[in-house]
């Protein structure tokens, strides 16, 4: 459940868990007091009160839940479990100029953590892995001029090509900014 | 009479939409409004063309620098001299009528002019081959010239037309706000609706305006230098430290995320000063002032910092602990959120309401504005950041904002239109705006939404891959039906009647 909750889609999905109770507390809300009864309400204040306690209180237990449950899938708590574990890391490093990417290695183990490590040299680029199936597993953000490189530390379960895009508007060649990784099975 | 007055009533299609009353002795709260208000509109027709053309470009393949072009000036024109200068001009309107004092003078004519100036120096920059989103991508533009992609003189120029609408966000309209609420004379007969800065109706047009004129600060010191260095005054190897992307960055973000929640304060504001108004019993007074004030407070204690969930994707060189504090108080808005959610709903359960056309749009560009902030919070969280950011997710999220904001500045100017103008709306009109603003706006967010989760790019112009065009497609239907919308809310300003005589049903009655 929660595998799912932090991709792409069930961005989406929490999004609409979000909404929808309130769209159609809406549609309930100005219906009920625009068209069938306009008139004063007979609720008294206490309860109304009562009721934001209730409403304040879900809206925190939300803020809460969610962001505590995605502390696992957060790929800065990776980075720095890799760097206090001392578990092997296939390294590869890239730099992306207007338009390609310069990538020490393309192929990949399965299973294997890797640790991406990312340079612009010109200007701001992207560097975006998407799974064979068009899922987009992360995207790095590479600013030039900085002394450290972006780092995102990623283990690929499935064997398979998958494409690599810039994500980060760099001009008239954006879309063209493309490349592949090949991951295989682990030996 | 007002040389803005004079303006507006010489302008060809658009003037006859907003002339300004000249008998009601309130042309000192309506003039520079009104011209500000009708600008605004004739950039949305630019805006609109240009945001079809869009799409337009990926269905019949044509060159992909026309979608860049495109994507540049949509962007730009939209957010700027539309979505915040009819922010501006509704709202000094607002301003002046509460507080009493006029506006007039240079400040507003400064505020004018360097927003239009400023746009239209841009779309020339554009024109010119400067396609760098509007969001600017510094270095970009001096990367581009570089390599020859663009010449030097659209960079210098591009940057000028920005430079001059930063100047009227950042200093001439905020100071203009702060200078009518704080000092000068109050004169009764420009009242209209007297409000206190403790009103929630007012609370938040001073908090935005301080927001923008604080958040905006880092980013006049960098853009002025960047300026000083393209017009050859200051020498680069001077000031090297304020042309490192990454300082121009921060400075960027800090302005212009909080420009966002700059125009959410105002409009939320605005909101409670409105909702009152159309209460079926008359009683004209929210739920609770206090509780709609703390919303404004949490809202904007919040925002300031969480402008660094736009770096989370470059860690480590934004800091782990950084990200994390963007990701909470991005969370944080949404308790601010929360808050006026209540506020509002018991506010309307208490006193039922008058469901006028004016009242819908806000409430329905509000439920808009619900549904980008539930899209904006979920994409400032660390871990969905990572699948979402530079998707059409935040396309998604950024469209959503500026015309949620619009939609709600639009019913307001609703509002407002009969005591700027003397005339007044079909509501029948008024309600088919609504509807297709409505349909549009939540179908094109919740495509938009849809294509960032299924990992499509944003600023792309190859959606013909994994699919992606079927949101295209769809954008595409969205896209017109917010057309029709706007074209309605035209039409409806030209058959504007004066208020003494019927209109809508009413003729249909008689």
């Amino acid at each position: 459940m929660l595998d799912f909750l932090f991709t792409g889609w069930g961005a989406f999905w929490m999004m609409l868990v979000m909404v929808v109770p309130f769209g159609l507390m809406f549609y309930y809300v100005i219906y009920r007091k625009s068209v069938v009864d306009s008139g004063p309400s007979p609720t008294p204040r206490s309860k109304l009160s009562r009721l934001e306690g209730y409403w304040l209180s879900a809206a925190f237990v939300i803020f809460v839940g969610v962001n505590l449950a995605s502390l696992k899938f957060m790929p800065l708590i990776a980075a720095a479990n890799a760097s206090t574990s001392g578990e092997p890391l296939q390294e590869i490093s890239l730099t992306a100029t207007s338009w390609a990417y310069d990538i020490s290695n393309r192929q990949i183990e399965a299973g294997k953590p890797v640790r991406f490590s990312g340079k612009a040299l010109d200007t701001q680029h992207g560097f975006a892995v998407y799974h064979p199936d068009g899922r987009l597993l992360f995207t790095m953000l590479m600013m030039p001029g900085l002394t450290k490189s972006t780092t995102v530390i990623h283990t690929f379960k499935d064997p398979g090509t998958y494409k690599v895009r810039c994500l980060e508007y760099c001009g008239i060649a954006h879309h063209a900014m493309a490349d592949e990784l090949t991951v295989v099975k682990s030996n | 009479m007002s040389i803005a007055s004079t303006i507006v009533q010489n302008t060809p299609i658009f003037g006859k939409m907003f002339s300004v009353d000249k008998s009601t002795g309130l042309e000192e709260i309506n003039a520079w409004p009104a011209l500000m208000i009708m600008a605004s509109f004739v950039w949305l027709a630019v805006a609109g063309l240009l945001g079809l053309v869009m799409p337009a470009t990926q269905l019949f393949a044509l060159d992909t620098s026309w979608f860049y072009m495109t994507l540049t000036l949509h962007g730009a024109a939209l957010s700027f001299p539309f979505g915040f200068q009819l922010m501006v001009g509704v709202g000094l309107h607002r301003s002046g009528g509460c507080v009493g004092k006029p506006v007039t003078g240079w400040l507003p004519a400064l505020t004018f002019i360097t927003m239009n100036l400023g746009a239209a120096l841009l779309t020339v920059a554009v024109l010119m081959g400067l396609s760098v989103s509007a969001v600017v991508f510094y270095p970009l533009p001096l990367v581009g010239a570089k390599m020859g992609v663009w010449s030097m003189s659209s960079v210098v120029l591009g940057f000028t037309g920005i430079y001059l609408v930063l100047a009227s966000m950042i200093l001439a309209y905020p100071i203009l706000v702060i200078k009518m609420m704080f000092f000068g004379k109050k004169r009764e007969d420009l009242v209209l609706s007297e409000r206190t800065l403790n009103d929630p109706g007012m609370l938040g047009m001073i908090l935005a305006s301080l927001t923008l004129l604080i958040a905006g600060a880092p980013l006049v010191v960098v853009g002025t230098i960047v300026m000083g260095v393209l017009y050859g005054i200051v020498p680069a190897s001077m000031v090297a430290w304020a042309l490192e992307p990454v300082v121009f960055q921060y400075a960027f973000y800090i302005f212009a995320h909080n420009m966002m929640e700059a125009m959410a304060l105002m409009i939320t504001s605005a909101m409670y000063a409105t909702l009152p108004l159309y209460l079926a019993d008359g009683t004209r007074k929210l739920f609770s002032d206090k509780l709609a004030n703390l919303a404004l407070w949490v809202l904007l204690l919040t925002s300031i910092t969480s402008f660094l969930h736009h770096f989370i994707t470059m860690y480590p060189s934004q800091p782990a602990m950084l990200s994390y504090w963007g990701n909470i108080m991005s969370w944080g808005t949404g308790i601010g959120a929360a808050i006026t959610i209540f506020s509002v709903f018991a506010t309307i359960w208490q006193h039922g309401l008058r469901a006028e056309p004016g009242i819908i749009a806000v409430l329905m560009g509000w439920t808009l504005y619900i549904l980008d902030g539930a899209s904006a919070i979920i994409t400032s969280n660390v871990a969905w950041a990572y699948v979402l950011h530079g998707t059409m997710w935040q396309s998604g999220h950024f469209m959503t904002v500026i015309f949620s904001m619009s939609l709600m500045w639009m019913g307001v100017f609703y509002h407002h239109y009969p005591v700027m103008t003397g005339r007044k709306l079909d509501p029948v009109l008024g309600a088919w705006f609504v509807r297709l603003a409505s349909i549009g706006g939540i179908g094109a967010a919740l495509v938009m939404l849809a294509g960032g989760s299924a990992g499509m790019p944003r600023r792309y112009a190859a959606w013909n891959q994994e699919g992606w065009m079927l949101y295209g497609n769809l954008l595409v239907i969205f896209g017109l039906i917010i057309a029709a919308s706007f074209i309605v809310y035209a039409y409806s300003l030209m058959k504007s009647r004066d208020i003494s005589s019927p209109v809508g049903r009413q003729v249909a009655a008689a």
